[in-house]
């Protein structure tokens, strides 16, 4: 899986759970966009913290090398 | 910053739930006397009104209800009387089911009645417990001295024997002549000697002894008996540990000496009759004295006991009442009163959604208290800056005392909270990476959260309660922290090939290299997290800690970055021009040339793998940004591109710090000339708005002042921005802490205790490895994390937009005078 798809599984998952938070508490606009913003907030956390750890993976420059004992 | 457009939606972003603190208003009330209380307790009941202090002036007493607030005074401290005489008595008050209604008035008389009631109970109790405890002590000293006499008188009798059997044995010579005289004479010539018999306490009888002996000169004949069992003193009612004594003394002069020491010593005296038939005789009388006096008492007792179960029945009803009342008369004297001494004037803050509720509340008031006229109800402008109300439910106030413990926002400033809900769990749990741990949380705080009911109407202590009021908040750290541990891949320091099997695989089948030049990258890199390998290699903490390190800046400058998009928008909101174009612009440039760059370049030499050396490459930025970049270079075009970002640096510091404030020099000025020059308008009304407004907007403008302002915080920008980012460093070092002692446990204990084949010492093993995950890391390293989040969030992101100098909304209410009286 590249970065692109796993970045659209985030996208995707983003937009799911958003949709749930709307279907689910509908409690007027202001909180809809309150509920929103938390929810794109979490999925933009989520997907920096992912995305940082899988690019420093991509080219790694170094490698690991097993300790003696294995 | 100064101005505020109440109730204005502009800005970037439309209304959002509290992004913005609610919309207030200052209204004025217009209460007839006659239902002021009632509206007042309605409004309390509301919970929506914030009552300004119209007599600031005057002291407590020279306000209207001083009495009244007399009165109710008087009636909580009978309340505290009997909540003191309910624990002693060891009763406590029970929440009562019946919630009778009850007028304050009748409740004043009732709570009179009682306490003159408990207090002759108590002062009738207390006399015959006293009456009881000095018989108990005369029985001792009866007991204790019929001993005494008994057994002098023995030996009395057996020496009068003795000396009897002598005078007939050895009648000879040697017998003095005179001693049948003497012994005949001795009777009638003898001294009476007196006694006096009592109790003692016994750490004084030392010292009693000495001084009786002192006094009379060693004619006195001391004895002591020791009493077992500590006695209640009459007196004091505590147990003291007596003596009993009897002195035996000769003439008046010694007794009343004695008598005086014996009160200096707070010896009981006692009564006692060397007649033997009068002691029997007494003993009985007592013992009869004592049983009756012992079911007085107990009857007593049960008396008292009544009492306060009937008052512990309805004591928490009446404590509230009590408390609603005092509260109310405390609002009321908040008011000012009328000229014509007919109506009650009140000014407070509310939101603007509550209007429509007040004027029910004001209806409902004045048809409830048959008021012929209702209360008016009127909306005043004001420039003065509106209080704070975040409408806060149990998920989000947790996150909103956060940012309040830091500063209450300013009037409609954007707050904070709303992004904090999510970005202070997301970078505790970056320190707190651990699936395992993060489970531990979450099973704590879900059951927290299962027995919420449970907890929130008892009392907990201060800990338990800052747990319990954080639950949500807990619960949010939990699950970011078994995300983050995902990412991370520890699971009490262990990793799980979870998503895939490892991308490395050794060069060849022997697998002779991979101790010295390590494994190679065989497959597509590990789709989610930390590559398993790693854990346990020689080159784990070089690469985690060159990943953990980037990662921090990463993070670090896209929340500093919100951090200045929201002060775009309240610069917007406010419709400041002056801040969107000379503070927010400059801003933006300044931090993303330098760290936006930075974290460019760590992307691109992610993403191609180069080897260049980012420290080089950001030092030479500055110290010679013309040279060539040679073996550093990342991608083409970069030294230009660097060129052009350190100028737009360097232009954006001057660009912060001159224009803005001569921009509002400028402003002041026109403002001030506009104003010399409106035309007068004679109505009073707008007479006296103009007054008002004359002496607002009279405030000096002192240039010096303003620029120095301007300097600091440009300074502070520009340096803050650089340790800022150096700050989100502690992201690393955290999670770098975390995860080496998770993995020192797992190692040292765990491992260690396993590899002895030896169930007790696994035990012991298991055992103190669950110690110090729970202590350590479970307790220690969740509130280092947790305060490290606080201090990234309070300073390095609230410091880019956040005014905080606002005060908090205080509603008058009843649901919270509870806790607050006391």
């Amino acid at each position: 899986m590249g970065f692109l798809v796993t970045t659209l599984i985030f996208v995707v998952i983003g937009i799911i759970a958003s949709l749930c938070t709307r279907i689910c508490c509908n409690r007027g606009p202001s909180t809809n966009l309150f509920h929103l913003t938390l929810v794109i907030t979490a999925t933009v956390c989520c997907w920096m913290m992912w995305a940082i750890v899988y690019l420093a993976q991509m080219k790694p420059l170094i490698v690991p090398i097993l300790s003696e004992g294995e | 910053m100064g101005e505020v457009r109440a109730g204005g939606g502009g800005g970037c972003c439309p209304p959002m739930n509290l992004f913005r603190s609610e919309s207030m208003q200052l209204v004025q009330l217009i209460i007839p006397m006659e239902s002021a209380h009632v509206t007042v307790s309605y409004l309390g009941d509301l919970g929506l009104l914030q009552f300004k202090d119209l007599n600031a002036d005057k002291s407590p007493f020279q306000r209207t209800y001083a009495a009244q607030i007399k009165k109710s005074g008087e009636m909580a401290r009978r309340l505290r009387f009997f909540k003191d005489q309910m624990l002693k008595a060891g009763f406590s008050p029970k929440k009562s089911a019946t919630q009778a209604d009850i007028n304050i008035d009748d409740l004043e008389v009732k709570l009179a009645e009682l306490e003159t009631e408990l207090v002759e109970i108590n002062a009738n109790g207390g006399k015959l417990q006293r009456a009881y405890n000095e018989l108990v002590e005369y029985k001792l000293v009866l007991q204790k001295a019929s001993e005494f006499f008994h057994s002098a008188l023995n030996s009395a009798a057996e020496q009068q024997s003795e000396n009897a059997s002598r005078q007939i044995g050895e009648e000879s010579l040697d017998t003095p002549l005179l001693l049948e005289q003497e012994m005949s004479t001795d009777s009638s010539k003898q001294v009476k000697l007196g006694f006096i018999t009592g109790l003692v306490p016994r750490q004084k009888s030392m010292a009693f002894e000495r001084i009786l002996f002192r006094a009379t000169r060693g004619n006195v004949f001391l004895r002591e008996a020791v009493v077992e069992d500590p006695v209640t003193d009459p007196i004091s009612g505590e147990k003291v540990e007596k003596n009993v004594f009897v002195v035996f003394y000769s003439g008046e002069r010694a007794k009343n000496k004695i008598l005086k020491i014996c009160e200096a010593f707070g010896a009981n005296r006692y009564p006692f009759s060397e007649d033997l038939n009068k002691q029997d005789h007494m003993v009985t009388e007592v013992s009869g004295r004592l049983s009756e006096l012992k079911t007085t008492i107990d009857v007593g007792l049960l008396q008292r006991d009544n009492l306060l179960q009937t008052i512990g029945d309805q004591f928490e009803q009446w404590e509230f009442l009590v408390r609603k009342e005092k509260s109310i008369y405390h609002t009321l004297n908040m008011l000012s009163l009328d000229v014509t001494k007919k109506c009650l004037v009140a000014e407070g803050w509310s939101p603007v959604f509550a209007t429509k509720l007040i004027q029910d509340a004001l209806q409902r008031a004045s048809f409830d208290s048959n008021s012929q006229v209702g209360a008016i109800f009127q909306i005043l402008q004001t420039k003065e800056l509106p209080p704070t109300y975040f409408r806060t439910n149990k998920f989000t106030s947790p996150f909103q005392e956060i940012v309040d413990a830091y500063g209450v926002a300013k009037y409609q400033e954007a707050n904070p909270t709303v992004y904090t809900i999510v970005t202070f769990p997301f970078l505790f749990a970056v320190m707190f990476g651990d699936w395992g741990h993060g489970i531990c949380l979450l099973l704590a705080t879900l059951y927290l959260i299962i027995r919420e009911k449970k907890f929130s109407s008892q009392k907990l202590g201060d800990i338990m309660e800052m747990m319990f009021g954080g639950r949500y908040c807990i619960l949010m750290m939990a699950l970011f922290s078994i995300y983050t541990g995902l990412i991370y891949n520890e699971f009490f320091s262990v990793p799980f090939e979870l998503f895939a099997p490892s991308a490395y695989a050794c060069r060849d089948l022997s697998c002779r290299d991979s101790t010295t030049m390590g494994l190679i990258k065989v497959r597509d890199t590990y789709p989610f997290g930390v590559d398993p390998v790693w854990h346990g290699s020689r080159s784990e903490l070089p690469f985690l800690n060159s990943l953990k390190m980037k990662m921090s800046i990463l993070l670090g400058v896209a929340q500093m970055n919100l951090g200045i998009i929201l002060s775009y928008c309240n610069a917007k909101f406010f419709r400041n021009g002056v801040n969107v174009w000379f503070q927010f612009i400059p801003q933006i440039i300044f931090l993303n040339s330098l760290f936006g760059y930075l974290s460019l370049l760590i992307l691109v030499k992610w993403s191609t793998g180069s080897q260049a050396d980012l420290y080089h490459v950001m030092i030479y930025m500055f110290l010679s940004p013309t040279d060539d970049l040679g073996e550093n270079q990342l991608f083409p075009g970069q030294k230009t591109l660097q060129l052009a970002l350190l100028l737009l640096a360097l232009v954006a510091v001057p660009w912060m710090l001159i224009p803005k404030p001569f921009i509002l020099k400028k402003q002041h000025q026109d403002r001030h000339r506009g104003h010399s020059y409106t035309p007068l308008e004679s109505s009073e009304d707008n007479f006296q708005l103009g007054a008002n407004h004359d002496s607002h907007d009279h405030e000096e403008f002192e240039f010096s002042e303003v620029f120095v302002h301007q300097l600091i915080h440009t300074i502070e920008f520009v340096l803050g921005s650089v340790s800022n980012t150096a700050s989100y460093l502690r992201l690393w070092a955290l999670s770098l802490a975390h995860s080496e002692l998770s993995s020192v446990f797992y190692d040292k204990l765990l491992m260690l205790a396993w590899g002895y084949n030896n169930v007790i010492i696994l035990i012991v093993g298991i055992i103190v490895f669950i110690c110090a995950t729970v202590g350590v890391l479970l307790v220690m390293e969740t509130l280092s994390a947790f305060l490290h989040a606080l201090r990234l969030h309070w300073v390095e992101f609230q410091n880019k937009f956040y005014e905080g100098d606002g005060y908090k909304f205080y509603p008058f209410s009843f649901a919270w005078t509870g806790d607050e009286d006391e």
